[in-house]
């Protein structure tokens, strides 16, 4: 026990010394300024009425003068795509000519009074066929047309009905709530900004370990009057400490940005006790990778698995309100700072879980490092070692 | 030698790394206050059978006891009594000299109070006082052997096992670490794994010749030198040598062996007083005429061969 703690003592006092890891531990926070300004900018333009557009804006992307001063058509034409000036003919034909627009739509003076006299109005497109934009000013046009003529026919029909049977009950919406894109943004966003700092310091577990491995200091190291359990838990404490650290300062500049975090102690007790298993998965790799590409390799697809038992269960909760999904500590999280009133099985089983996560990763990493054939060689495979740890076969010894 | 004179007892030691056997039923009794040199070829099991001592491999046969403790049931325990200096001291770079102690101090359980004389004594022993502050990172191989024996010695360990001390350092640095190795001979029970015979020789009270996993010959230098050759090696460069000069030292009673090599004759012999009658064999064809005593190169080359 005594061990230990001297262990994550002197591991967490050199990484606090080290320069290496100050600059990192400040690049993060940087990095989090960054995302409070992308977030807040993402999350007014959802909240305001137009709405967030993700496919790429048209303006501007052909100029059409018309002539149309009856207005029925230029009102009607797409200003998304179009450029639209009114002109005369004189106007609109000469800057034509001079390659200035892409087009001229040409529309009677007394359009009005021929559609209400149930006349055709005949109208002219003149197109430049040297700009390559003429077959979009086309389809914006005729798409006018179209819109005109059919809005002038459902006007007709609806006029022949009965006075009587016109009348449709109102309907009117109130809506309450927040969308589920908004929801994603507001709640989802901030829970992953919460827990990230768990996944930015995975290689202070690989150095902590794997670098014992490599620099051959982990044979002196064993030479100490230390269990393997000391040796584990002994750094990963200390790594668990400096994600503490990363956590609070945080969510002091969340706080401090006006993110609304309700239940902030709750909240930060549960970031930082799900960085337990998260440390004891990346330990395992570490008491298993033979070098720090290994241990690169390995930890990339751990933490796919764990962002997806966080993630997923999360975004299950906001769709269907799933109680299984607060088997995530994720979920948990962004329920607590949502202020919502969380019944005692859900933080059950969210703790169940943490718990439960930490002691298989952690017992199966002292395992680990506490055969020499996997820390010294011949190591042997993954397939063999997890059917020996579960006892399905035995370790073999040659005789 | 009754138990109670014996610090480490290996007892039928046996380890396997995959298919290769590093270990073949070892069995070894070193004495309290003893320096016992392990010599053996690359590969002969020496490393292994230290690393299953110091409780950082386990074997796969055997025991070790160590004052009175398993390795199997006080591992802990065991490691807490021995020092052990691997090949490359292996430090951690980033730490101070004195930071570097003071963290194994304190691994090693050194009550806080004694823990700054400690090191303070240790730095002296190995003369790194003046580099007490510097980091490890700006230290020189020798150097980093200096704080390695420091380190090994932290805690006042009464076993001492020390891996290759010497490899790769210049003549004057191996010559200080045999120095610091040579203070503490009585006071502790030391092994030490060398390649280096003269060293065994100088400083080992007894030698193990460890070869494919097994204790080929054990005994004290002198022992081991006696059993390999006579009292003398004679090398004698002639002019035109002769299967008949062969015949005729073969004959002589004290003659143990003869060899032809690189054009001379190496002769063994059990007694000094023939050296006449060999030179006057080969009468005035004998161009120059050397004894040698034997060392324990001899004796290695020779068990090895065997």
């Amino acid at each position: 026990m005594m061990n230990f703690t001297t262990i994550t003592r002197w591991e967490f006092k050199n990484t606090l010394k080290s320069r290496k890891f100050l600059l990192i531990f400040f690049l993060q926070i940087s990095v989090l300024f960054l995302m409070i300004v992308v977030f807040n900018s993402f999350a007014a333009n959802l909240e305001s009425e137009k709405g967030l557009s993700i496919t790429p804006s048209l303006t501007g992307f052909a100029t059409l003068d018309v002539e149309d001063q009856g207005g029925l058509f230029s009102k009607r034409l797409n200003p998304e795509v179009l450029t639209i000036q009114n002109s005369t003919y004189n106007q609109g034909m000469a800057r034509l000519a001079n390659g200035n627009i892409g087009g001229f739509f040409a529309v009677p003076s007394n359009s009005v009074a021929l559609i209400q006299n149930n006349d055709r109005v005949a109208t002219i497109l003149y197109l430049d066929y040297r700009d390559p934009k003429r077959s979009v000013i086309r389809q914006e046009v005729n798409n006018t047309n179209q819109i005109l003529s059919s809005t002038l026919t459902s006007a007709y029909l609806d006029s022949l009905k009965s006075q009587n049977n016109t009348n449709q009950p109102g309907i009117t919406e109130k809506t309450s709530g927040e969308s589920l894109p908004l929801q994603i943004v507001r709640k989802v966003m901030l829970a992953v900004l919460l827990f990230l700092p768990l996944f930015l310091f995975g290689n202070l577990v690989i150095d902590s370990i794997v670098g014992e491995k490599e620099r051959k200091t982990g044979e002196i190291l064993m030479a100490m009057p230390l269990s393997s359990t000391d040796i584990i838990l002994g750094k990963s404490v200390a790594v668990v400490l400096t994600m503490a650290l990363q956590v609070a300062m945080w969510m002091i500049i969340l706080l401090g940005a006006g993110f609304q975090l309700k239940n902030a102690a709750i909240v930060y007790m549960t970031v930082v006790l799900t960085a337990l298993p998260i440390v004891g998965l990346t330990t395992i790799i570490a008491a298993y990778a033979k070098n720090y590409k290994e241990a690169g390799i390995g930890l990339s697809f751990a933490y796919i698995f764990i962002v997806g038992l966080l993630i997923v269960p999360l975004l299950a909760y906001l769709s269907r309100q799933s109680a299984a999904a607060n088997i995530s500590p994720m979920t948990l999280t962004m329920r607590l700072f949502s202020g919502e009133t969380i019944a005692p099985v859900d933080i059950l089983l969210s703790f169940a879980f943490i718990l439960i996560l930490s002691l298989l990763s952690y017992g199966i990493s002292i395992k680990l490092f506490s055969r020499d054939d996997v820390v010294f060689g011949p190591r042997p495979g993954i397939i063999r070692l997890a059917l020996e740890l579960l006892g399905i076969k035995k370790r073999r010894v040659l005789k | 030698m009754s138990s109670r004179d014996v610090m480490i007892e290996i007892k039928g030691l046996s380890k396997w790394f995959g298919k290769i056997q590093a270990l073949d039923n070892l069995n070894l009794d070193i004495k309290k206050g003893e320096l016992l040199g392990i010599i053996g070829p690359n590969g002969a099991g020496k490393t292994t059978a230290i690393r299953i001592t110091c409780c950082i491999l386990k074997p796969d046969h055997g025991d070790i006891i160590v004052d009175g403790y398993s390795i199997h049931q006080d591992p802990l325990k065991i490691k807490s009594i021995i020092g052990y200096l691997p090949e490359e001291p292996n430090l951690y770079e980033r730490f101070k000299a004195r930071d570097l102690l003071r963290y194994f101090a304190e691994l090693y359980g050194v009550p806080k109070a004694d823990i700054n004389p400690r090191i303070d004594e240790l730095l002296e022993l190995v003369g790194m006082t003046h580099r007490a502050e510097d980091r490890i990172n700006t230290f020189s191989k020798g150097l980093r052997q200096r704080i390695g024996i420091a380190r090994a010695l932290v805690h006042d360990p009464n076993v001492i096992i020390f891996d290759e001390p010497t490899m790769g350092l210049d003549p004057a640095t191996s010559q200080n670490i045999r120095n610091f190795i040579r203070q503490l001979k009585g006071d502790k029970t030391m092994i030490l794994c060398t390649h280096y015979m003269d060293e065994a020789d100088q400083l080992c009270d007894r030698v193990a010749l460890l070869d494919q996993g097994r204790i080929r010959d054990m005994g004290t230098p002198d022992y081991l030198k006696s059993k390999i050759h006579g009292d003398i090696i004679l090398q004698i460069r002639v002019q035109d040598p002769r299967q008949s000069d062969q015949e005729a030292i073969n004959a002589l009673s004290s003659v143990e062996s003869l060899e032809v090599v690189g054009g001379k004759y190496q002769i063994s012999l059990k007694s000094r007083d023939e050296i006449s009658y060999v030179i006057d064999i080969l009468g005035s064809r004998v161009i120059s005429v050397n004894t040698k005593e034997p060392t324990l190169d001899d004796v290695f080359i020779r068990t090895v061969e065997e």
